[in-house]
């Protein structure tokens, strides 16, 4: 920013840049044609230029007819050249998947699906448009078939993000053009806060308040805690004997409510973080949530403004990150 | 072995197989140079070839930019030790070379790669320098293809693709710029050279305005074509086949010169009798202001671009040197006197002799002239008893003679007529001249060309560099100047048959000539025929077929303007073609995405909205769900268009009798309703 302030050719550049990408529509589908495409020779084809110069130069000064050939043929291929670097993306379909959550300081991934009605297609490069032509990604794109690009960026901080727009290129087949393309996908990506490492151990768990703080255990071996089943319980946790008996009666399989959580329930509690600055807290809410339900156990979340009841699973994890990235 | 060696090409990472291909062209580009570059620069060229070969194999580290430019340095030194310059061509050509060499040891980012392309361009354009022959164009157009698929591999980042692949696509881009190439080429105007006057284009052989003891050997070995004649009403015999170069009349001992311009404008003197021979005549590039006529020429040849004039000495010569393949029609006449009236001062110069030069040759001429046999001899029975000396003393035809004027610097003559008495057309017509000047008889060399192929080619009688002769003429009053070959009197067959010293033939050649002399006859002309189209066609089209072409174009008075506006014309209606092409081509979308759209536009009309990504199975469940039993004909269409798609047996491009179909029974089920 402050190299933008200070120079006045960025600062416009920067200008016209971002006047030219509003005017751009966002789409999560793009099918690229002459209106936007953009084709510039390259700095090897302005050499190239110059080398038919000195070609043509030297037939005119010693009178070769085949030299003469020589540098026509050549600056044909050139020509053509041109036209073949445009069709390499003309009628080419860009599709944005959507992108899956990212924690803070991970890469988010977009897969990019480009499809080819027609011919095959050769050296197509696909980056984010503001960052290092080094940062390309190369994909073929087979006749009539599609191929998918992988292009990451980092999210510079939780919260929901805008996809950055993308620019894909392509300099085949000779290099003396580049043809490219600049397209702002409609998607967004969620970036949970980053988890704090090494993770702080977790908060014990409380007894249930108000009940018992007894053995889970009663009398007669008779378990306490059943539930239906859930997907992904472990096979060990079935409890088959009332699973047989629920079924016969055309019922579900039956788990056992294992986990302290039926006597002791864990809360992931904003004010139990210590005195943190409130991203740092949301750090060690978010390793937290991740260390709970690898262990498996039921946890809730409790956040200013926000409270998740205890749960458990894939859904319920999602949830908490979710709503760890959206806290403000 | 081979089998091995291919499979670990095959196996080699794809860089390593890249760079091996690209050093390969390379190499193959760098080859036909070899016998025009020192011995120093083929030794490093290879040397640094292979290195990078094995570093590419062993994917080693590239030497270090110390390295290249110890070796640049030295190169560049080498250049200067051995042509004394960096300019002009050979050591343009040198200088190339180890640089093409030396950027493959520096092949680090996508920029350096593009200088080995583009010398590689310009290398191939400096063999044109030495010939332009159909074997050097093809040989030179497998160069190109091959630095295109080099190209077009560098832009192939994914993968491994294959070679074959790179080069069908390399192909394909030169094919679709073959067009242009040929507008170009065709109305591209043709100017002369922009600055100075290139002396070092090819060919470098060919006849010269001096003429150095040793200097016409070389032509002499040279097979390349001169010209191309072809003759109207008759073919001269080939005794007469003296086609009419430089005149070299001064003599300063070492050099013989022509006269100066300005001294031989005066008094043009030919008579003729009988018929003239009318022939068309192709030259190549002589890079001299003469023109080598059939002897001899009253009217002035009209050649398109140049004015040409006569000299006193029957040469013809340009306003200015010729550069470029010229086409034109001359008539000569085979019988002619010229110079009786030749005047006293111009003899003169044909007299003199420079002083202490050859003092024993021309001891032994006033001999001969003080010989009592002689004492009223005329020029011509001098000049006979001379040729018969030559005949009869001792005197052989050879090609490789060896220098003279190694002992005595003012001697060469002397050594060649009174001690080794070897030598070709150049050491018997000049030792001719001096011993007539001697003898008071004024004369002078004639260089040019003597006789042609034994038979046409393609009703073209071929003169080739070989045919380069060097021939005498002397002067008596009342007659003028007459012809005196005195290599006719040593080597007869050199002049009568046009048979000049026929060089080993190569090991196939012979083998051929061997097994079937007519067969090699047959090769040998068909391939003239070729060569000769080849000449015509492509290294013949100068400025005047341009304009000639222009004339069928129905342009009354064609000019170098109209040319480049029928260029300009042509080349932008090519872009707005290829504009428009690409503004119709934006509508080209894929063929089964237009069946669906017809498909989904049909359902609308019927209140079914369907969504891009309902497949048309999906959307006959729709149909029948919302339709009911109306809807069953559509549906079944539907089934049947996902079949065509999709099922085993799917076709390649949709049926449009079926999307046909589809919208007609929707519309008719529309208004039924």
């Amino acid at each position: 920013m402050n190299l933008s302030a200070v120079n006045p050719t960025f600062f416009i550049a920067s200008l016209f840049r971002t006047w030219w990408q509003a005017r751009l529509r966002k789409s999560d589908t793009i099918l690229l044609t002459q209106r936007n495409i953009y084709i510039l020779p390259t700095k090897a084809g302005l050499l190239f230029a110059a080398t038919l110069v000195t070609l043509l130069i030297t037939s005119i000064n010693y009178q070769l007819n085949l030299g003469y050939v020589l540098t026509f043929l050549l600056a044909g291929s050139g020509v053509v050249s041109m036209q073949l670097t445009h069709n390499t993306l003309r009628g080419l379909t860009l599709h944005m998947k959507p992108v899956t959550p990212v924690f803070a300081g991970d890469a988010a991934g977009m897969d990019v699906v480009l499809s080819s009605p027609s011919g095959a297609r050769h050296g197509l490069g696909l980056k984010i448009e503001s960052a290092d032509v080094t940062t390309l990604t190369w994909v073929d794109v087979p006749s009539g078939g599609q191929a998918t690009a992988h292009v990451s960026f980092v999210p510079a901080s939780r919260g929901l993000h805008e996809l950055p727009t993308l620019s894909a290129e392509t300099r085949f087949p000779l290099g003396f053009f580049r043809a490219w393309t600049v397209w702002r996908p409609s998607g967004q990506v969620l970036v949970y806060p980053q988890p704090e490492r090494p993770p702080a151990t977790l908060p014990s768990a409380r007894p249930t308040p108000g009940g018992p703080a007894q053995s889970k255990r009663t009398q007669g071996a008779e378990i306490e805690g059943i539930r239906a089943y859930r997907r992904g319980d472990p096979l060990k946790l079935v409890f088959w004997k009332k699973a047989a008996k629920s079924m016969e009666t055309g019922g579900e399989l039956v788990s056992r409510d294992t986990s302290a959580s039926s006597q002791h329930e864990l809360w992931l509690d904003w004010h139990a973080c210590g005195l943190l600055t409130p991203e740092e807290r949301l750090s060690r809410l978010t390793a937290w949530v991740i260390a709970a339900d690898r262990a498996g156990v039921n946890f809730g979340l409790k956040l200013p403004g926000v409270d998740i009841g205890r749960d458990h699973g894939d859904g319920h994890r999602r949830h908490c990150l979710e709503a760890l990235a959206l806290w403000n | 072995m081979e089998l091995n060696v291919l499979q670990r090409i095959r196996r080699l990472p794809r860089e390593a197989r890249d760079t091996l291909f690209l050093l390969a062209v390379i190499a193959w580009t760098v080859l036909p140079h070899l016998p025009h570059l020192p011995v120093w620069c083929v030794a490093l060229t290879t040397v640094m070839l292979v290195w990078r070969t094995q570093l590419a194999v062993a994917n080693g580290p590239l030497p270090s930019r110390w390295w290249l430019g110890a070796l640049l340095v030295i190169s560049a030194g080498l250049t200067l030790w051995t042509f004394r310059t960096l300019l002009g061509k050979e050591p343009g050509v040198t200088m190339a070379v180890v640089l093409m060499a030396l950027k493959t040891l520096e092949l680090r980012a996508r920029r350096d790669a593009f200088v080995v392309f583009f010398l590689g361009f310009f290398i191939i354009l400096t063999h044109f320098l030495y010939s332009q022959s159909l074997l050097v164009a093809a040989a030179m157009l497998v160069s190109v293809w091959g630095l295109l698929t080099a190209l077009v591999l560098a832009h192939m980042p994914v993968g491994q693709p294959a070679l074959r692949h790179a080069a069908t696509l390399a192909l394909r881009t030169a094919i679709f710029g073959a067009p242009i190439m040929a507008l170009l080429f065709v109305l591209f105007p043709r100017i002369g050279p922009l600055w100075g006057v290139p002396t070092d284009g090819p060919p470098t052989t060919g006849l010269s305005n001096t003429m150095h003891m040793g200097s016409v050997a070389e032509i002499a070995q040279d097979d390349s074509v001169a010209m191309r004649v072809r003759f109207f009403n008759r073919v001269p015999p080939p005794e007469a086949m003296y086609f009419r170069g430089p005149v070299l009349t001064n003599f300063d001992g070492h050099v013989w010169r022509a006269v100066p311009d300005s001294r031989a404008m005066r008094l043009f003197d030919l008579r003729t009798r009988g018929e003239a021979v009318r022939y068309e005549m192709t030259l190549e590039p002589q890079r001299l202001v003469v023109l080598p006529l059939l002897e001899a020429v009253t009217t002035p040849p009209s050649v398109d671009g140049y004015r040409v004039m006569a000299r006193d000495d029957l040469q013809w010569i340009t306003d200015r040197p010729v550069f470029e393949r010229l086409r034109f029609e001359a008539q000569s006449h085979i019988d002619f006197r010229s110079g009786a009236s030749a005047t006293r001062a111009s003899l003169d110069e044909a007299l003199e002799l420079p002083p202490d030069y050859n003092p024993r040759t021309i001891d032994w001429a006033s001999r001969l002239r003080r010989d009592p046999r002689y004492a009223r001899a005329d020029a011509r029975a001098l000049a006979q008893a001379v040729m018969t000396h030559i005949r009869f003393s001792g005197y052989s035809y050879t090609l490789a003679p060896g220098a003279y004027g190694n002992v005595n610097p003012n001697g060469a003559i002397d050594e060649f007529w009174l001690d080794r008495k070897l030598g070709f057309c150049e050491h018997f017509a000049a030792a001719f001249v001096v011993v007539m000047r001697a003898m008071g008889v004024p004369a002078r060399v004639v260089t040019g060309y003597q006789g042609t192929d034994p038979l046409p080619v393609d009703g073209y009688y071929i003169v080739r560099h070989s045919s380069a002769h060097a021939w005498a003429e002397y002067w008596q009053p009342g007659i003028g100047w007459t012809r005196a070959d005195p290599t006719a009197a040593v080597a007869p067959d050199r002049v009568l048959r046009s048979r000049n010293l026929a060089r080993p033939p190569g090991l196939v050649v012979g083998a051929i000539g061997t097994m079937s002399p007519a067969l090699l006859g047959q090769i040998r002309d068909a391939w003239e025929t070729v060569n000769n189209r080849w000449n015509q066609w492509v290294l013949n089209y100068s400025r005047g077929q341009q304009l000639d072409l222009l004339k069928t174009f129905g342009f009354s008075s064609p000019s170098w303007e109209d040319l480049s506006l029928l260029l300009i014309g042509s080349l932008s209606s090519m872009a707005l073609a290829g504009a428009a092409w690409a503004w119709w081509d934006r509508h080209r979308i894929d063929p089964w995405a237009r069946q669906m759209d017809s498909v989904r536009r049909a359902l609308h009309s019927l209140h079914i909205d369907a969504a891009l990504h309902e497949a048309p199975r999906a959307l006959a469940d729709r149909v029948r769900l919302q339709l009911g039993d109306a809807g069953t004909t559509l549906a079944e269409l539907l089934h049947a268009i996902d079949r065509h798609r999709y099922s085993r047996a799917a076709a390649k491009r949709p049926d449009n009798s079926m999307t046909r179909q589809f919208v007609n029974a929707a519309r008719q089920l529309r208004r039924n309703r």
